[in-house]
């Protein structure tokens, strides 16, 4: 049993108009084998706050804390988070020439492990997993992510989630881009990874859709950098019925319907 | 010829070429090609071709001397095995090697190099030769020396030459390579010197009709290394691969000028220059001239440079020539870039468990694999990712501090494929 616990987390960006405040003391617990549903307009901040949790350079932060089962996330570089058992499935993953799926994956996993997998097992998983997410084994020869498309990087997201078995898994905007079978696929191999693993769930979304694949158990509003709301899965609804109007400034609006 | 003032033709101010481009020279009018150095003036850097080159560094190569016995070379199988009866070696005098020489030298440092070395070290491939013939290069002491190395493939051989240069030396050497009509013929060059030594001189390179020459340089050690490359074509339909990798640590300078003349119908060209740089004062110049003459119709022509600059303080200079003198051509393309790691590639291994100093060595592999995998030599593909995995280990192990985004390196991504048709 495992606790990620954010406190008071205050994070900002340099931009050309000088430093940006984004995050404005996010507080959230999320413990093992529960799934949290971060939801927000545009520009809330939600995916500063995955980036922030994950280590992304870009993004200072300014105070607060973030406790994994105690142990200060802040204090480590992103590799440290990941062998922690931090996972970051990113919206928009990033392409390495040259660096074979396999080689980066089995290189991914001897160090959240510790040591490498033994050559047979390894194959074996690797091909299985790639199997039940549908994916062409010449996936594993190809570049990573290099000219993947939208929905196969974001398998190739899933798949690493579940060959690294975190134990808490931050979801960035995981079903955009995806049509409604890539998104059952995706929904699939993360609630997969959840049961064989127990493991927490993060999972940052603007539209509601996603939910009826991944079941939240908390659902949390976000705005202006801060959870402004938190309830159950019936908020979501509330969400869907009513959009973000009411967490935006008076005179914008914003649909939360996909 | 007086001109007459009815008729005002226009013309080409020689101080000012730009102004008046179609009456501005080939390049194959310019350059000077001879056997005596006393044809070309003392490199300096006002020179177009000694631009990016610190003369100063190899100035002992301007001047003619008599070659030591530093530096020994001996022909074998890459394997070990005897010399198959398809190869002959032997020591020529330069008058009389019964084969024809490629070219003239193309600067002075090739000239004073073709003056100074006693004979020629010819290796004539008469027929098919599966495993790879392996010149040993070594060097064993900094008296100046030179060396004349002439490899010919006989027409429809295939065959493959590694150029081996390892140990200390300063030395100036020339490289003819013919592969003759239809044959497909490999010259991978491998620099491998210790941090103490000098290596200068050219490759002078020909390609028969229909035939396939795939000539690779791979720099990984010396204080400078400075290669020129010139190939042109000897008959139409011929193909030509100019493969070229490079390390480049603190402090030193190795510079490849690859030179691709079309002459004949129908060729290809590519030219593939990749590198690394790590380390103060480390510097890299890959120039690559391309040109197309009016006897070159169907021409197809690439070149390609990329830079990756790994610490602060080191530059890479990149620049592609393009010189089209025929309309009718296939393609003219070029693309040169310097770039430093790229910190989302980093950050997205890193968030994966991967540390940055592993995550930068699998970016550098993945940079160098396809390229060295091209040059097509299985016994030393090994060796040579080993050795920029060496490199790369000493260049990590330093303090990291390249994640200053200062632009010590221009980030000049710069990708044009050009069809050209004028």
């Amino acid at each position: 049993m495992s606790t990620l616990e954010i406190k008071d987390l205050r994070a900002s960006v340099e931009t050309k108009e000088g430093r940006k405040q984004i995050l404005n003391g996010v507080n959230l617990t999320i413990e093992s084998n529960t799934t949290h549903a971060i939801m927000g307009p545009n520009g809330s901040g939600k995916s500063t706050l995955a980036y922030t949790l994950a280590g992304h350079p870009k993004y200072q932060v300014d105070g607060g804390e973030v406790l994994l089962d105690g142990q200060n996330l802040l204090e480590m570089t992103p590799d440290e988070r990941a062998r922690a058992g931090l996972f970051l499935a990113m919206q928009y993953p990033v392409e390495v020439p040259g660096v074979s799926m396999t080689n980066f994956l089995r290189t991914a996993v001897t160090a959240v492990q510790g040591k490498a997998p033994s050559i047979r097992t390894w194959t074996k998983e690797l091909s299985e997993a790639m199997e039940r997410l549908r994916m062409d084994p010449k996936f594993a020869q190809r570049s990573v992510n290099e000219g993947f498309s939208g929905g196969e990087k974001k398998r190739a997201e899933v798949l690493q989630l579940e060959l690294l078995r975190p134990k808490f898994a931050i979801l960035d905007e995981t079903d955009s881009g995806l049509d409604v079978d890539a998104l059952r696929i995706v929904s699939e191999g993360v609630n997969r990874a959840k049961e064989n693993t127990g493991m927490g769930i993060m999972m940052v979304t603007h539209y509601t859709r996603i939910l009826k694949y991944i079941k939240p158990d908390v659902v949390h509003v976000f705005a202006h950098g801060q959870v402004v709301e938190t309830g159950g899965p019936e908020l979501a609804d509330v969400l869907e019925e009513e959009g973000y109007d009411k967490y935006l400034p008076e005179g914008t609006t914003e649909s939360a319907l996909a | 010829m007086t001109s007459s003032p009815e008729i005002a033709m226009p013309a080409a101010d020689p101080k000012d070429p730009y102004a008046m481009p179609a009456l501005m020279p080939s390049s194959a009018d310019r350059a000077i090609r001879s056997f005596d150095y006393a044809d070309f003036d003392i490199p300096t850097r006002k020179q177009e071709d000694f631009r990016y080159t610190p003369v100063e560094r190899v100035e002992e190569f301007f001047q003619p001397f008599a070659s030591s016995d530093d530096v020994t070379a001996t022909v074998g199988m890459i394997d070990g095995s005897a010399l198959p009866d398809t190869v002959t070696v032997r020591t020529a005098s330069k008058e009389e090697t019964g084969v024809p020489a490629v070219g003239e030298p193309a600067d002075r440092i090739e000239a004073i190099e073709w003056a100074a070395a006693p004979s020629e070290l010819v290796i004539d491939i008469r027929a098919d030769t599966p495993t790879p013939v392996l010149v040993d290069v070594s060097g064993h002491g900094l008296d100046l020396a030179a060396l004349h190395i002439v490899i010919v493939a006989r027409p429809h051989v295939r065959a493959d030459v590694v150029i081996e240069h390892t140990g200390s030396a300063r030395l100036a050497e020339g490289v003819e390579v013919t592969a003759m009509q239809g044959s497909e013929l490999s010259v991978t060059s491998v620099q491998e010197w210790n941090d103490d030594s000098k290596h200068v001189g050219g490759h002078r390179l020909r390609i028969g009709a229909e035939a396939t020459l795939r000539h690779s340089v791979v720099t990984l050690g010396g204080d400078v290394v400075r290669l020129r490359m010139d190939q042109d074509f000897d008959g139409p339909h011929a193909k030509s691969d100019m493969l070229g990798i490079y390390f480049v640590g603190a402090g030193k300078h190795y510079e490849h000028r690859t030179m691709v003349v079309h002459n004949h119908p129908e060729c290809m060209s590519r030219v593939i220059y990749k590198g690394a740089l790590s380390g103060e004062h480390a510097h890299s110049t890959w120039v690559g001239n391309a040109l197309i003459e009016p006897t070159a119709p169907g021409t197809d022509s690439y070149e390609l440079n990329r830079n990756l600059v790994l610490t602060k303080g080191a530059i890479a200079d990149s620049e592609p020539n393009l010189e089209i003198e025929n309309g009718n051509i296939v393609g003219a393309g070029h693309a040169s870039s310097v770039g430093r790691f790229d910190e989302e590639q980093l950050f997205y291994m890193e968030s994966r468990g991967v540390p940055e100093r592993q995550a930068r060595k699998l970016v550098v592999h993945g940079f160098f694999k396809e390229l060295v995998d091209q040059v097509g030599i299985p016994q030393i593909d090994d060796r040579i990712m080993a050795t920029l995995d060496a490199r790369l280990d000493e260049s990590v192990a330093a303090p990291i501090a390249e994640k200053a985004d200062d632009g010590t390196a221009n980030n000049n991504e710069n990708y044009a494929h050009n069809q050209e048709e004028n």
